[in-house]
């Protein structure tokens, strides 16, 4: 399973990844929302685990190009905002608040990822 | 009628009846002198008259004595004659002298002395007892008429004497009465001129006085209502008034007054200022300047200093906010000074609440900036530890809590950091610029990076002045935030830090200066820009960001103007900041 990982923050970024590593994905990064966006068209991506506060492109709008081009792909939006946008909350699949902890990360990502196919598209709508 | 007229008329009311006594005068003086000529001519009559007596008696004399020697040949009766002889030539001389200028007298003079002559030739023999002589009667005939003759001449001279005086006794008589009639007329003609002259301009004078008395009257009752309407509209309004003279002694003050300064004004009246207004600073509670003594020093309106608090008589406190002006005479020289003040205390609770409002919605400005900055290392510590739990290799163990220590040290930075716009100390310390600026902008990070603003920081070295650090970090979000807000996304923001010579109005001390490349501030918002409740942000601002920034900067005696950047790149908003290095804030007076 391959997870597309996008934040700004490079330490933070770094250790997300040996931690999903750990867990037994393939781990591909990002810094922003563009770079993201390229590994996105180029590669086979089964999930994605975005941050929302990103400067220039935030999460938001990078999940919204997303959902444009292979709209099946599931999003978990992580961000450190309680009060995210509706529409933002309406675009990811998931919402994880940062801090929650690696165990609910894992959790969600895991439930996110078997539910996609049927329920990523209920999602959609 | 004014002053130099009614001069000109008291003159001429002086001027004119001298004039026409001094006239009357005059043309009596000719009447008087033609009177006495008139008098004179008839004594000259009389002389004239008596003369002619004399010499005729002398005559007579003469005749007797020699009409006795005649008959009697007898000497002794010639005494008669030797008397009247001697002086009977100078008597001729005498009427002759008065006669001067009566050519028919003189004329008859003539006759009479040839006459006289004649006779005394036939006298001649009959003194020498000619023979025959004295009996003979032909020759007594003959001087019998020629003595008729001189007697008829001598009359005749008498006679002409006599009307010529009845004449000059008639023309003296008219001339009395005609000075009589013309002292009478006159009389009447000046005192019916001087009547009318002076009945006319009495009457001007009198009407003119009578405008004057009606407009003295008309003025001091206008007087009386201008200062009653003056006193009305001081009683009125709503600040304290209090007036005193050039010296300081109270003269007028209002009920506001009354009830601030807690002193009945009749009581007040007289008292020197200082007695009745108490003011001391707020906080040190030293005695403050007071404002007469300031304004006369002055000249000029003045505000009196901040933090000013009156001392009332009852013991009450309140802080107040006060002018004093000086009170000008028409020609410019100071003769009083009025006081207007009012009480601020309630307005003054209220800014503190104000202002502490706007601490808080800073740190809720800032909240979301926050959360991100800690939750983003929380997350990664969660995560570390997470991977720790299960890592049995040392080096990446090692590696894990090098970068949770790291992540850590961030989180500690951020809540020092965001204490720091709390925690507060008592009194003003030396504090770095710079720091302080790093310390902001550390907080400020993520939302710059996330509008991708470009900053541009011109800070060289440190600079150290004397403030309220968290008060000043306060500030220095508030700008900084404005900047980026007005930036807007990809924005540019510039930070320029210099010091600041020492100046004519301020001391030595540093200019912060924060540009930006937003849209600016219009020309007609610039005025209120420093004003509670005044915002360009809709419902995000609260209107005090700016109003509390100026507040702090003037508290610490700096300034905050409106500058230009000077660089085509920051067209937006420029605000210098003046922050002195000796700052004037007091102890304990840090903004709740």
């Amino acid at each position: 399973m391959t997870i597309l990982c996008i934040d700004d923050e490079a330490l933070g970024l770094q250790i997300r990844r040996a931690v999903l590593e750990r867990a037994g994905y393939q781990v591909l990064t990002a810094m922003d929302g563009p770079s993201g966006l390229s590994l996105f068209r180029g590669n086979p991506v089964d999930g994605v685990v975005l941050d929302y506060y990103m400067p220039e492109m935030d999460g938001g709008a990078v999940a919204r190009e997303m959902r444009s081009e292979r709209p099946h792909v599931p999003i978990l939006l992580l961000s450190a905002y309680i009060n995210l946008p509706a529409e933002v909350v309406a675009l990811a699949d998931v919402t994880l608040l940062k801090g929650e902890g690696p165990v609910e990360l894992l959790d969600k990502l895991r439930l996110m990822l078997h539910a996609s196919g049927s329920s990523a598209r209920e999602a959609l709508g | 009628m004014n002053p130099p007229e009614f001069n000109r008329t008291l003159r001429q009311l002086i001027a004119l009846p001298l004039v026409l006594l001094v006239l009357m005068a005059g043309f009596l003086v000719w009447q008087i002198v033609a009177a006495a000529r008139a008098q004179e001519a008839l004594d000259v009559s009389d002389q004239i008259t008596g003369q002619a007596e004399e010499l005729e008696s002398l005559f007579i004399d003469q005749e007797t004595g020699l009409r006795g020697y005649q008959l009697t040949a007898d000497p002794a009766m010639l005494a008669p004659w030797n008397a009247a002889s001697q002086p009977i030539q100078a008597e001729f001389a005498r009427l002759r002298g008065m006669l001067t200028g009566h050519p028919e007298q003189l004329h008859r003079l003539d006759d009479l002395q040839a006459q006289y002559s004649k006779w005394l030739a036939y006298a001649q023999p009959i003194l020498h007892h000619d023979p025959g002589v004295a009996d003979d009667p032909q020759l007594t005939q003959r001087g019998k008429v020629m003595m008729d003759g001189i007697r008829a001449t001598a009359s005749g001279m008498l006679l002409h004497e006599a009307q010529r005086r009845t004449r000059q006794y008639q023309r003296a008589q008219q001339l009395q009465e005609r000075e009589l009639l013309s002292l009478f007329l006159s009389a009447i003609l000046v005192g019916t001129i001087l009547a009318m002259f002076t009945r006319h301009h009495v009457r001007a004078i009198s009407a003119s006085y009578s405008r004057r008395i009606l407009e003295i009257t008309r003025r001091s009752e206008e007087l009386f209502e201008s200062r009653q309407w003056f006193q009305t509209t001081l009683e009125s309004i709503g600040d304290a008034v209090i007036a005193c003279d050039d010296q300081g002694v109270v003269s007028f003050m209002n009920v506001v007054a009354e009830k601030l300064t807690g002193w009945a004004r009749e009581e007040a009246r007289g008292r020197k200022l200082e007695e009745v207004f108490r003011i001391v600073h707020e906080e040190t509670r030293q005695p403050a300047e007071n404002p007469v003594d300031k304004v006369r020093r002055l000249r000029q309106v003045i505000g009196l200093a901040n933090h000013t608090m009156l001392l009332a008589r009852n013991g009450q406190e309140y802080l107040i906010d006060d002018s004093a002006a000086p009170i000008q005479s028409g020609r410019g020289a100071m003769i009083g000074v009025v006081l207007v003040f009012r009480d601020v205390t309630e307005e003054r609770h209220m800014q503190t609440a104000l202002a502490a409002s706007e601490k808080l919605a800073v740190a809720g400005r800032l909240a979301a900036s926050i959360a991100h900055e800690i939750h983003n290392p929380l997350d990664s510590v969660a995560n570390l530890h997470f991977l720790l739990s299960a890592e049995s290799d040392p080096e990446k163990r090692a590696d894990y809590l090098r970068m949770a220590q790291q992540e850590l040290g961030r989180t500690m930075q951020i809540s020092r950091t965001m204490l720091s716009l709390y925690r507060e100390p008592r009194a003003p310390v030396p504090l770095d610029l710079k720091d302080l600026i790093e310390g902001v902008l550390l907080l400020l990070d993520r939302r710059l990076q996330h509008q991708g603003i470009r900053l541009q920081r011109e800070i060289e070295g440190s600079l150290v002045v004397e403030g309220f650090p968290a008060e000043l970090r306060q500030v220095f979000t508030n700008l900084i935030v404005n900047a980026i807000d007005a930036a807007g996304s990809k924005g540019r923001i510039r930070i320029r830090m210099e010091s600041a010579e020492a100046g004519e109005l301020h001391g030595a001390g540093a200019i912060v200066e924060i540009a930006d490349s937003g849209p600016g501030i219009p020309r007609d918002v610039t005025s209120k820009l420093f004003q509670p409740f005044f915002t360009t942000k809709g419902a995000e601002g609260t209107g005090l960001g700016l109003w509390v920034s100026m507040g702090i900067v003037q508290k610490h005696g700096g300034a905050i103007r409106m500058g230009e950047s000077g660089d085509p790149g920051l067209p937006g908003a420029c605000l210098r900041v003046y922050l002195p290095a000796r700052t004037l804030a007091g102890a304990a007076s840090a903004t709740a």
